[in-house]
């Protein structure tokens, strides 16, 4: 111990002489390594491992702001009290839904929108507005324009409908017709976000490549399917990643468009979360949920990450 | 020298502190008032004025937030769970102020609530406790056209079974597409909670009895089906799983409703120089099952004192001026609010503005409370998304009902 301790001041010591100022101002590296990393550091833990914590250790508690009764441990009652709840199930379901058919859905619409966008117009500013349009547009509002377009009586697709001669259709009393009407709005409201990462994706690749296919007498097809898609590859995983989380956090646009209805039939699980912390006031409850959501998106994220993993092995 | 300059700065500093505190004791008290969009904010302001008016140094001003009583609950919730003290009034919808005594977010106010209508002393004192004071009475009443009924001879319908013969009398006469028979709240919010409960009740059943579970399966299937029939039989319109409180107002102002189930806020509105009905309406009980008794849904609303405020005594001041008699009169005539009082019904200028108070006493008296609860919110979402489920079509009245039952014996137990 006392070896070592002297050692260590010892070493310390030359440091130790040199004023205050000029340590902060030529560090050593070790002292410059912690000064970059701790202000990243503190924001990591604050932003991050305390919410996360917090979230995890009030998961295990019985804590109901409306029981008046302070916050009692309960171990993973709240967990267990999920298998039989059904709105739980439903709101899982419904959200794994959704992941699976708005993902794929506004990769397909963003990658044409991208593939268009990157045709070599004379104005280019117009199709880069429009396809920013739908991104810059706030969740909720995206929500409400959408909700409005499928009210059986003022919305203008049962209008269109009546005009091409065909009788209108109460969206949202039919749970199949809501929930679809719901992916066609996120896929709309997400197609923009996808075309603009793959439309930066597109621009790296070089064109000289093209021009070698070319000469080699590859088409286009050839082309697409044997340089862009390729290269587009690491891009189109953080697409996929970013796209998926915000996919099982689904909230804002089924919140304003169905409200989760008719019934409970197309209530997603952040908003079966946000109903049990901020309406019923059962944060025990709450917490678990969003712990599972928590998991569910780690577990994606975790998926992605080894498939990029895997193709950077293979490359 | 220097201990001169020192207490010549200190004299300086506690100048400066002198005058903070002096303008601190005489600056104005501003005082925030949560209101609910649906209770008349624009009346309530001239009356806040007059406060001004009155009590010099005190400023009110109002806040709005959401478009239905559950949406406003959920922004309370989020700014009283913060502890936030920048709402020091809250107009709580009569199902909360035992939920929020609950949680300890509101201040409990001495007062004397004898000279309330019972119902409305009973909501507001939890434990023995005041923990508000009522703002205005409200019930769900039938809203008809007199014109249309005199027209075709008809009286106000006493039972469902009366109102679907009247509704088809009328729209075989009148030919209008545009005229529904009957309109109510079906979208999934607090008002169709009462939707559910006003035919049940009138079956003679209860949701809770002795703080326990009561619940008749039978009876919810039966005013499930009742309100599905209205839409299937188009009587209601189809889409009714849409329709919230403001639409049902809206749409019969407008003159495209024979009957509609609404709270008494709506009457004024229909009165108002632009309306194509006013002069036209009648409001009557609501009408019962076939055998049963004609049964309504206790509304209003109340004044609570926000325990994070940091105004605790201006803000009680205010409340005790906000639910006197003299306020209940003036919403009264001004606004179509029901009086809190029970004298004030049969007072001449208000039954002069609003004829038909000197009925609706007994009707308010007689009004059932929606099931009394910490959990209410759960209980309300059970109800109100099975009912919109079973309107939408989406499952069947007897579904519906088994639902509503395993959902409600979860939380009450």
């Amino acid at each position: 111990m006392t070896t070592t301790s002297t050692f260590k001041s010892e070493a310390d010591r030359p440091a130790a002489r040199r004023s205050w100022l000029s340590r902060w101002s030529d560090p050593d590296d070790t002292t410059l390594a912690v000064m970059l990393l701790t202000p990243a550091a503190i924001l990591l833990g604050v932003m991050i491992v305390y919410p996360v914590s917090r979230l995890i250790y009030t998961s295990f508690l019985d804590l109901s702001l409306t029981s008046g009764l302070p916050a009692r441990f309960a171990g993973l009652a709240n967990f267990r009290q999920m298998p039989d709840d059904p709105v739980f199930w439903q709101a899982t379901w419904n959200t794994v839904l959704i992941t699976l058919i708005t993902v794929p859905g506004s990769l397909l619409v963003g990658f044409a929108l991208a593939l268009l966008a990157n045709l070599p117009f004379h104005m280019k500013w117009p199709v880069r507005l429009s396809l920013l349009i739908p991104w810059a547009l706030p969740l909720s509002f995206a929500g409400l324009i959408f909700g409005w377009f499928f009210h059986s009586e003022y919305g203008v697709v049962n209008d269109v409908l009546n005009r091409i001669g065909l009788p209108g259709v109460i969206w949202f009393n039919s749970p199949r017709l809501a929930f679809a009407a719901i992916c066609l709005a996120i896929i709309w409201k997400a197609s923009s976000f996808m075309a603009m990462i793959i439309l930066a994706g597109l621009q790296t690749i070089p064109r000289s490549l093209y021009e070698a296919a070319d000469v080699d007498g590859a088409g286009r097809v050839r082309q697409f399917f044997e340089i862009t898609l390729p290269l587009l590859k690491p891009t189109i995983v953080v697409a996929l990643i970013f796209r998926t989380i915000t996919a099982l956090q689904t909230f804002d646009i089924p919140y304003m468009m169905t409200g989760g209805g008719p019934g409970t039939e197309t209530a997603t699980l952040a908003m079966y979360i946000h109903q049990n912390t901020v309406s019923f006031l059962d944060l025990g409850y709450g917490s678990a949920l969003a712990v599972v959501m928590f998991g569910l998106s780690m577990l994606v994220t975790a998926l992605y990450l080894r498939m990029i993993r895997g193709s950077g092995a293979a490359s | 020298m220097i201990s001169g300059r020192i207490s010549r700065m200190a004299g300086l500093l506690l100048g400066c502190a002198a005058f903070v505190f002096a303008t601190g004791a005489s600056a104005e008290t501003n005082l925030k008032v949560f209101v609910t969009s649906q209770g008349q904010p624009a009346i309530w302001r001239t009356l806040l004025d007059q406060y001004e008016a009155r009590n010099p140094g005190i400023k009110v001003s109002i806040e709005l937030g959401g478009t239905t009583s559950d949406m406003q609950a959920q922004y309370l919730n989020t700014v009283l769970t913060a502890k936030d003290s920048s709402l020091d009034v809250l107009m709580l919808d009569v199902i909360r102020p035992a939920q929020f005594a609950a949680a300890g977010w509101t201040s409990p106010i001495a007062s004397d609530m004898s000279s309330y209508l019972r119902a409305y002393a009973e909501a507001n004192t939890v434990d023995g406790k005041v923990v508000a004071l009522p703002a205005f009475a409200d019930s769900m009443f039938l809203y008809y056209r007199k014109d249309l009924l005199d027209k075709y001879g008809l009286q106000p319908p006493k039972t469902w079974d009366e109102l679907a013969d009247a509704a088809k009398k009328v729209a075989d006469g009148e030919k209008n597409p545009n005229l529904q028979g009957l309109s109510f709240q079906g979208k999934a919010i607090e008002g169709a909670v009462c939707t559910f409960l006003v035919p049940y009740w009138s079956q003679g059943k209860v949701v809770t009895k002795d703080g326990k579970l009561d619940f008749d399966r039978e009876a919810a299937t039966k005013s499930l089906a009742l309100w599905k029939g209205f839409a299937d039989s188009g009587i209601a319109k189809k889409n009714i799983a849409e329709v919230a409180t403001d639409d049902t107002r809206k749409e019969f102002q407008a003159g495209n409703v024979l009957f509609a189930v609404n709270w008494g806020y709506a009457w004024a509105m229909s009165q108002g120089a632009e309306s194509p009905v006013a002069g036209k309406v009648g409001v009557a009980r609501l009408p019962a099952i076939k055998g049963g008794e004609q049964a309504t849904c206790l509304g209003g609303w109340e004044w609570g004192v926000s325990a994070f405020s940091r105004n605790q005594d201006e803000a009680k001041k205010l409340v005790a001026y906000l639910s006197s008699p003299e306020v209940s009169k003036y919403m009264a005539i001004n606004g179509s609010l029901l009086p809190t009082y029970g004298n004030l019904y049969k007072d001449a200028d208000v039954t002069k503005a609003v004829p038909w108070f000197a009925d609706a006493q007994s009707i308010v008296e007689t009004a059932k409370p929606r099931p009394v609860t910490p959990r209410y919110n759960e209980v309300s979402e059970a109800i109100r998304t099975t009912v919109n489920a079973v309107l939408a079509g989406a499952t069947t009245p007897a579904d519906g009902a088994a639902q509503i039952e395993a959902r409600l014996k979860r939380i009450i137990r």
